[in-house]
């Protein structure tokens, strides 16, 4: 669906140079999820942006639908666009048109038969549950209204991908939710392809199967949020994933491990089996259920009262009922 | 003294022939300011159509005519205004300055408005596939909308004191009126009334302009 190749951006003021993006490999396939995630200053908006093009990749190729959008010109690039929709973190509408206008605004910029415009505009509307406020302007509604207008105007001239922006950045816990949930039932129904970036762990965890790990510009890490979540590699990765729970320090002494429980393991008593088998003592320290996707990942802190070998045992003997196993400390 | 029905004979024909110069030099001013301040905007470095060389020859252009008095530049441009009209002198002739002097002013205001159109808004057209015109007609001129009767207004009320000084190529109006009655004759009537005539004037354009900017204004 898109696939981008050895993507670089560069900034150029003066004689300054910013390298934003680097060797940037990624594939999204039709029907995904895709999160980018990383800190702001990652590059994550450059990236998105160079999708479709509204920001000029340095070097690289973006192919959508196998057209490569690198080498179009105007007139091309601007059809292409057309199946690229995009929803942004101002939602970006015109405050000048009513709500009705805003989404039959690309249907008009084709010059698009009024009566086919009103069916398809009212399709819409009721799609994203804001029939009533069609004759509005954008500034009596709430940030989560303009976004669901942005996704309204981002849908109506039927795009393939649906980009967005930092969609949810702008908006409060519950109304992400809703966003994130409308935006979830369009992937289902309509099977658009998404592309999410986003600084929020919250939002990939909620919707996206894949996810991608930006940090200076590069991809740190790549996987199916699932994998990426039980097991996070690199110290980038951990810094999303930990920031949901983190320990007080006093208490990390000793060997500690962190366990993740996926639907295969979670039904086996393996911590009471480790103690009888191996003969230790387990405290445990903490634990959560995090759902990915619906999917239930159940985490364990513990701390064993081991020495080395006991240890590498031990942590063998969790892997091979599938449970995942990181050392947090080893002392 | 004159009587008030000889203030009103005098006046009369006099407010005509001002509301005639200013309306008419505003249209030509719109026609030609507009598009202006439009290129101006969009050929700058970040926007729709970069090109700093129209950029920069179109905004010195534009300083240098802003830096000529009015009355100076009325009598500077006499032959374009001999080639356009025909003559030099009367109110029609005068119209050719007014333009001439209001349309960099209003472009500039143009300008002005529409760098104030949020870029964001922009750039979700460009992604929405839209052309540069339809960018600049449909997302552009209509978000500024408000700001532009706004400017509108200025410039209006800017015409209405440049037109005092028509009455140098014979152009008439109020404020040629109120120099030769009022000060070479030392009628202070005459003066006075010219003065409320114009106050009322500028009064009533100010309001309605700022009436029709509120009512567009969805913000």
């Amino acid at each position: 669906m898109i696939r981008i190749e050895n993507l670089t951006k560069v900034y150029k003021k003066g004689r300054n140079e910013v390298t934003a993006l680097r060797d940037i490999n990624l594939r999204v396939e039709r029907g995904d999820i895709f999160g980018i995630i990383g800190l702001s200053g990652a590059g994550k908006s450059s990236l998105i942006r160079c999708i479709n093009r509204i920001e000029e990749p340095s070097e690289g190729d973006i192919w959508v639908n196998d057209v490569n959008l690198v080498t179009l010109k105007d007139a091309e690039l601007r059809a292409t666009r057309k199946k690229i929709g995009m929803i942004f973190q101002n939602f970006n509408l015109l405050h000048s048109k009513t709500v009705f206008e805003n989404i039959a605004f690309p249907l008009r910029l084709t010059n698009t038969p009024e009566q086919v415009i009103r069916d398809r505009v009212n399709e819409l509307l009721s799609l994203v549950e804001l029939s009533e406020k069609a004759q509005v302007y954008p500034s009596q509604l709430s940030g989560g209204q303009k976004q669901r207008v942005g996704i309204a105007r981002a849908l109506a001239s039927a795009p393939d991908v649906l980009l967005c922006d930092e969609a949810t950045s702008a908006l409060d816990p519950k109304t992400t939710k809703q966003i994130l949930s409308l935006l979830k039932s369009i992937n289902r129904t309509m099977g658009l392809t998404i592309v999410i970036i986003t600084h929020e762990m919250e939002v990939i965890k909620e919707i996206c199967n894949r996810v991608a790990i930006l940090e200076g510009g590069m991809v740190v890490e790549m996987g199916d949020t699932i994998d990426i979540f039980s097991k996070p590699g690199t110290e980038a990765t951990k810094h999303f994933v930990e920031q949901i729970h983190q320990l007080p320090t006093h208490l990390m002494n000793g060997k500690i491990l962190s366990l993740s429980f996926t639907e295969g393991s979670a039904g086996e008593p393996i911590i009471s089996r480790i103690i009888k088998d191996f003969d230790v003592e387990i405290n445990i320290l903490s634990g959560t259920i995090e759902y990915i996707q619906e999917k239930p990942i159940g985490k364990l802190i513990i701390e064993a009262a081991v020495d080395g070998h006991q240890l590498i045992d031990i942590v063998d003997y969790l892997e091979k009922n599938h449970v995942k196993v990181e050392v947090l400390k080893n002392e | 003294m004159n009587s008030f029905s000889e203030l009103v004979a005098l006046l009369t024909p006099s407010l005509f022939e001002t509301l005639y110069m200013v309306f008419a030099s505003i249209l030509f001013t719109i026609l030609f300011g507009l598009p202006l301040g439009v290129i101006l905007v969009i050929t700058n470095q970040d926007h729709i159509l970069p090109n700093p060389f129209l950029n920069n020859i179109l905004s010195y252009a534009i300083n240098t005519m802003r830096s000529l008095p009015f009355i100076i530049l009325m009598i500077f441009i006499i032959p374009f205004t001999r080639m356009i009209v025909g003559t030099s002198i009367g109110t029609t002739a005068a119209i050719v300055p007014l333009v001439v002097a209001a349309t960099p002013f209003f472009a500039r205001i143009v300008e002005s408005a529409l760098r104030e159109v949020d870029w964001g808004v922009v750039e979700a057209a460009i992604a929405m596939g839209a052309t540069p015109m339809q960018i600049i007609l449909r997302v552009l001129i209509p978000e500024a909308m408000s700001s532009l009767v706004l400017g509108i207004t200025i410039t209006l009320i800017n015409i209405i004191s440049f037109s005092a000084m028509a009455g140098v190529v014979g152009g008439g109006g109020l404020g040629d009126l109120a120099v030769r009655y009022g000060y070479h004759r030392f009628q202070t009537d005459v003066m006075l009334a010219t003065v409320v005539v114009l106050i009322i004037l500028v009064q009533f354009i100010q309001t309605a302009g700022n009436r029709i900017a509120k009512n567009i204004n969805k913000k």
